[in-house]
């Protein structure tokens, strides 16, 4: 159908709309037209991709001088793929209406085996890529520096977008780090050898461009050509590499040095934890390193790897690692927090030591995102409050809205059951054995598949222990299989295989799994595969790491965010994830279950999507366990009623004419949740 | 006529149905929130759904397979004889209800009988499911293929909620598939299948032979009366009779109609049974409602069926003889008689 917008022509590819997927649109072209940035929060399954697609290829195609290009960001592969098939879909649309073959060049990368190299692809209109490809410095220099600043960058399913940004900017180094960085130096020196004994003068040319300067691409910054990069500070771009390391023998010496000191930090007994200027002045005092040329380093590696044409890069990652992270440590005072550790905390005996340089400012990594592109749209479907990315994310959004599903029955049974995990009270026999009823009553009176998640790896082996030893575990299988998540990621997937055959075939099947992990974040399971999904517990991030300690310590200082109100949305959005597995439409129904009496009160039950905080009612809070199965038993019934589209139609799901009347834009209006 | 007389009748699925009847006697048929238990609660329900299936499809035949312990087996066989069926629906109440239910070899069960069924008659099954699970030896889609090559019609009616294998087997196989919400809907959704189902374009019709025979009643005192032995009745005690439904082809002697006969193998049925079983091919047409003062005026104040005064706000009119008709017999017309008694009336008088 072809919708007016605002006064702007929209396509789109199918006979019926959702009135949230209008309304979306909506709130989408507004911060299109302000040219600013936005964040909108829609629950899954109501058709986002596709709203967002039609609108930036409308407004692209009205306003060609504004939006010159959409970058479209997802998180897996087979999301992309997902995006994918909805342009294609999209795109055959236009085709047919207007009759018209399009000059629309759309690009998706995934993997290597797609790549494409051909120079067209540069003026592709629309985008399809990872999210690293934009915000880790070392690929977003390969990839994204050259996108024009007339762009629309969106970041789909972007709830975890802070921990991307601050995995993208951390470094770990281990002993095997260094080890194998030791080698690459090695090489260098050989290579650098060999080379001035055939081709001095292409050494020589190289010191001469490093006199000159990184002129070049401060040139290119200014008159702003590229993507800027985090790793590559301003302030270097207008300085001569310094002499200490204009060489290339001077630089791998530089670099010798360099590993030693840090061989020399990792040969610790007890935690250490220091800021990256104690970092800068101790090298100075240790080995005499200095501040400025460590800055340089990533980049005069950079320089040196060109200049002796060393095709493989990859063998070169552990000593890239170093020169980034000498680099970021040189450059960036805040933000940033050194800890040494001799030994991880479950195994002390162990001697395993890693420095952690980690990242604690999201926004370093994301800052050139948006000062550099002029439409920025974060989403998801779970993005409350909605409030704090922009605080986190440092930046100033034009539209913050969240939307809800409009549905003529409701196919989410929401129940939040009175148990108690608290840290302290969690290893109780008694918690354990109402965990366990839990679990086996529902599997009495659900069909086909339950997802249940534990809140680490370890309290779901303990709990499973005891239910073995309870004879709790026994039972369950009398109604259904048992499946187990494990790190091991070939044996989950089995694991997972397995569990949507036992669905399929009506044997009917539990799996369970870790908040955090990776059936959480990735996997869907629509209809049968998910009919219920049971919480166990409130998703806590491990708070006696102290990494996390100094992230909640700086988030705190710099943008005034306590300490609780970080890990409950943290938790929070961690749960709204793992029970939004189950609902990926409007016909797909299921019971959400939080079994954690934590979950009742105000902080928590306010920190959820605001799709979700609409189904809890006076009936569905602190429930027993009976009542919940009596409640299942009731809904499911319920929803095993046959579902026709004729009821949908009108209030949930809207032709053209229905659209356009005047008493459902007035509802329409009130679907958008300004905050 | 004296002799009793066969006759060659255009037969099709709707007429002459084959149905099995699974019911699941698995654990959670104890389960209490049909009362008293889900099990005696269906089978006392499928008491009434036995005598309604006959009276609507009296020359049609019925099974019933339970399930449980993950094995199926016969409680009836195809058989159209509603008493029988009733007696050990009756019987099955104390059975004890174990372990899980398995839809394959139920299936499995009754299709070893009804591939054997001619193709002019149809081939229903009807799982009565409360388990979630169900526990095969072999996979089920491989059954689902097999039941859709065969033309094997399965519905199921759900217990507790929607399974996924369920959708897929009925989806596949043309048949339906409804949860019960509580009591009176289980029984709505069950009698539902008491009407035979709209047949697919692809199904066959034949021509086959039927005898109806006459009901002779022989006194003693005739002397040409041979007491005989009831041939549906062979294997039970009761003894011989004088008179009876003899085959109009090789004269045995049956008690009861409809019947297959055991000698020749003739299908023995009376006029108004298949009268029954047509009415769902040619529904008699509703009758015209309007307010009683029209007719009064016009003189008409006797309802042509009870005779009876008309007194009520309403009445109907046949639209094919016009005759007038108060509103009880309506119902009864349309409900049990399946013809209007005037129009035939009128037939048989030109």
């Amino acid at each position: 159908m072809k919708l007016n917008i605002e006064g702007l022509l929209v396509y789109f590819p199918y006979d019926y709309i959702y009135p949230e997927q209008y309304s979306y649109m909506l709130e989408l072209k507004r911060t299109l037209d302000a040219k600013g940035h936005g964040v909108l929060e829609m629950p899954s399954g109501t058709g986002k991709t596709i709203s967002l697609l039609s609108l930036i290829v409308a407004y692209q195609r009205a306003f060609p001088l504004d939006v010159t290009k959409l970058i479209y960001c997802s998180r897996t592969v087979p999301e992309i793929e997902k995006v994918v098939e909805e342009l294609r879909k999209l795109m055959e649309f236009y085709a047919k209406e207007t009759g018209e073959r399009n000059n629309f060049l759309a690009l998706a990368l995934s993997s290597r085996k797609n790549l494409c190299i051909h120079p067209e692809i540069l003026h592709a209109n629309i985008v399809v890529y990872s999210y690293h490809y934009l915000l880790d410095p070392k690929i977003a220099d390969l990839v994204s520096k050259e996108l024009a600043k007339k762009s629309v960058v969106v970041f789909d399913e972007a709830h975890n977008i802070d921990n991307v940004c601050i995995d993208s900017m951390s470094v770990n180094i281990t002993r095997r780090t260094l080890d194998r960085c030791q080698n690459n130096v090695d090489t260098l020196q050989n290579t650098i050898q060999k080379i001035k004994e055939t081709d001095a003068a292409k050494l020589r040319e190289e010191y001469r461009r490093l006199v000159e300067g990184l002129k070049e691409a401060n040139v290119a910054r200014e008159t702003d050509i590229y993507l800027s990069n985090p790793v590559l500070p301003d302030e270097i771009l207008k300085e001569a590499v310094p002499g200490t390391i204009r060489t290339a023998e001077h630089f791998v010496g530089f670099l010798r040095r360099f590993l030693e000191y840090l061989k020399s930090r990792l040969r610790v007994h007890h935690v250490v934890q220091e800021s990256a200027p104690q970092f800068l002045k101790d090298i100075f005092d240790k080995v005499c390193i200095d501040r400025k040329p460590l800055r340089f380093c990533a980049e005069r590696l950079q320089s040196l790897l060109r200049t002796l044409e060393i095709a493989d890069i990859a063998d070169f990652s552990a000593v890239t690692l170093i020169s980034n992270f000498a680099t970021l440590v040189s450059t960036y005072s805040q933000g940033f927090t050194i800890i040494i550790e001799p030994f991880e905390d479950r195994t002390p005996t162990i001697a395993n030591p890693v420095l952690h340089f980690s990242c604690m400012d999201p926004s370093i990594a994301i800052k050139p995102v948006f000062q550099r592109f002029q439409s920025v749209i974060i989403t998801s479907g779970t993005l409350s409050p909605l409030d704090i990315y922009p605080r986190i994310l440092d930046f100033r959004p034009v539209t913050m809205a969240s939307f809800t599903m409009t549905l003529n029955t409701f196919n989410v049974c929401l129940c939040l059951v009175a148990l108690s995990s608290k840290f302290e009270t969690r290893e109780d026999f008694a918690v354990i054995r109402n965990y366990g009823n839990l679990l086996l009553e529902m599997s009495a009176v659900v069909p086909d598949g339950i997802v249940a998640f534990f809140t680490s790896y370890v309290y779901m082996e303990n709990i499973v222990a005891s239910w073995y030893e309870q004879g709790i575990l026994e039972n369950i299988q009398r109604n259904k299989l048992i499946f187990i998540e494990t790190q091991d990621a070939a044996e989950t997937s089995m694991a997972l295989e397995k569990y949507q055959e036992a669905c399929e075939n009506g044997r009917g099947a539990i799996l369970l799994s870790v908040a955090r992990g990776k059936v959480s974040e990735g996997i869907d399971f629509v209809h049968h595969f998910g009919r219920a999904v049971i919480m166990f517990g409130v998703p806590y991030v491990y708070t006696q790491s102290r990494i996390l300690k100094a992230r909640l310590e700086y988030l705190r200082d710099q943008f005034q965010i306590r300490e609780n109100d970080f890990l409950t949305f943290d938790a929070m959005r961690h749960a709204a994830q793992c029970v939004g597995r189950a609902i990926r439409g409007k016909t797909d129904y299921g019971l959400m279950i939080f079994a954690d009496k934590r979950y009742a009160r105000a902080d928590k039950r306010g920190k959820l999507p605001r799709w979700i905080q609409e189904h809890i009612n006076d009936g569905s809070l602190n429930l027993t366990v009976d009542e919940t199965v009596q409640l299942s038993k009731h809904f499911l019934r319920q929803m095993a009623q046959p579902f026709r589209q004729e009821d949908q139609l009108g209030l949930s799901l809207l032709t053209l004419e229905q659209l356009e009347s005047e008493e459902m834009l007035q509802k329409i209006t009130q679907i958008a949740h300004q905050t | 006529p004296t002799e009793p007389f066969a006759l060659i009748i255009c037969i099709n699925p709707r007429l002459m149905r084959h149905l099995f009847v699974v019911i699941d006697c698995s654990r959670s048929m104890e389960d209490q929130d049909l009362k008293p238990n889900r099990l005696t609660s269906t089978l006392k329900l499928m008491e009434a759904f036995i005598d309604g299936y006959f009276d609507q499809n009296p020359i049609s035949q019925v099974g019933i397979i339970t399930t449980k312990n993950k094995r199926a087996e016969k409680l009836t066989d195809l058989a159209g004889n509603p008493k029988k069926h009733i007696a050990m629906l009756k019987k099955a109440v104390d059975t004890v209800c174990v372990g899980e239910p398995s839809l394959y070899n139920s299936l499995k069960l009754a299709i070893q009988t009804l591939k054997h069924m001619p193709g002019h008659t149809s081939r229903e099954i009807l799982i009565i499911l409360s388990s979630l699970t169900t526990c095969d030896p072999a996979n089920i889609y491989e059954m689902t293929k097999t039941l859709k090559s065969l033309n094997v019609r399965v519905s199921i009616i759900g217990l507790s909620a929607e399974v996924r294998v369920c959708t897929v087997l009925t989806r596949e196989t043309g048949g339906s598939y409804h949860v019960i919400l509580d009591e009176s809907h289980f029984k709505e959704l069950l009698m539902l299948h008491v009407k035979p189902p709209p047949t697919s374009s692809s199904s066959e019709c034949s021509l086959i032979r039927m005898g109806f025979p006459q009901h002779t009643i022989g006194s003693l005192a005739d002397q040409d009366a041979k007491p005989a032995f009831s041939m549906s009745h062979l294997d039970s005690s009761s003894g011989p009779s004088l008179g009876g439904y003899f085959c109009p082809q090789c004269h045995s002697n049956y008690t009861e109609l409809p019947v297959e006969c055991k000698v020749c193998g003739l299908t023995l049925v009376s006029a108004p049974h298949l009268a029954r079983s047509f009415h769902h091919l040619f529904p008699l047409d509703a009758f015209i409602e309007s307010p009683v003062e029209e007719h009064q005026r016009n003189g008409y104040d006797f309802c042509q069926a009870c005779q009876g005064e008309l007194k009520d706000k309403s009445i109907f009119t046949c639209p094919s003889c016009r005759s007038v008709f108060c509103v009880e017999c309506d119902l009864f017309i349309h409900d049990s008689l399946h013809c209007c008694p005037s129009c035939i009336h009128s037939q048989t008088a030109s």
